[in-house]
């Protein structure tokens, strides 16, 4: 199936224009298999997404851009016991996670 | 829900940035675009007022309320989701589309217009997206 989601870049020019990304450390909240996560995450010093679903994390590991391994790291969690330390994050997206 | 958001301000720093960006269901437009034609071909079977999105609304106005974050910005736009064919859009939507259905009518317009368009016409729904931006209390 071809699928191209948002294929002008729309929602990627809000996401910039809405978010102060840039040298930013990023929380996705339900960042599934990275689809929005390599559109931005060039721009900040580090994200960290994250996502229940088995599935799609082994698609987004599968599929970072090699120029994002060392910004992006991907992690299995629940938005309701974020294992991170408090104050860690400047910027948190709830991706379609809400 | 309210539970993540608390977790979020727990993880960003004073005055971070939470943004939040999602769907709304809002019989969402279906169309046949070929070069710049765009033709309508109905709309999705998708009721306003779907629950997510009040359950959603209302754990944001929760944490306005308790002073955790405060709003700055409000936005909308489309996110198109473009399909080859009518039929590859029919199967993404049976099986993904949580919130909504294709009409067999809206469907089989579709694949009239993308008949009658030729080579090159695509399917594609326009899902209204709802951004907005708020910011962790300094406190």
């Amino acid at each position: 199936m071809t699928l191209r989601k948002d294929p002008e870049g729309i929602e990627t020019a809000h996401l910039r224009d809405f978010a102060p990304l840039a040298g930013a450390r990023v929380l996705e909240v339900g960042c599934g298999d990275g689809r929005l996560t390599w559109r931005y995450a060039a721009a900040a010093r580090r994200v960290v997404g994250i996502d229940p679903d088995a599935e799609d994390l082994s698609i987004a590991f599968r599929e970072c851009p090699a120029q994002l391994r060392s910004t992006v790291i991907l992690a299995r969690a629940q938005a309701e016991a974020l294992p991170f330390p408090r104050e860690t994050f400047d910027v948190a997206v709830l991706a379609w996670s809400l | 829900m309210v539970h993540a958001l608390e977790e979020i301000r727990r993880v960003l720093v004073p005055g971070g940035v939470l943004l939040d960006l999602r769907p709304l269901s809002v019989n969402s437009p279906v169309e046949v675009v070929a070069g710049e034609r765009v033709m309508q071909a109905g709309r999705l079977d998708e009721p306003p007022g779907d629950p997510d999105d009040t359950a959603a609304n209302e754990a944001m106005a929760h944490v306005e309320r308790a002073g955790w974050f405060t709003p700055e910005r409000k936005g909308a736009f489309e996110l198109a989701y473009e399909w080859d064919t009518p039929d590859e859009m029919k199967a993404y939507i049976d099986e993904r589309w949580a919130t909504g259905k294709l009409p067999e009518s809206v469907w089989v317009e579709a694949r009239r217009l993308t008949a009658t368009a030729g080579a090159g016409a695509k399917a594609r729904v326009l899902r209204r997206m709802v951004i907005a931006r708020w910011r962790k209390r300094q406190t």
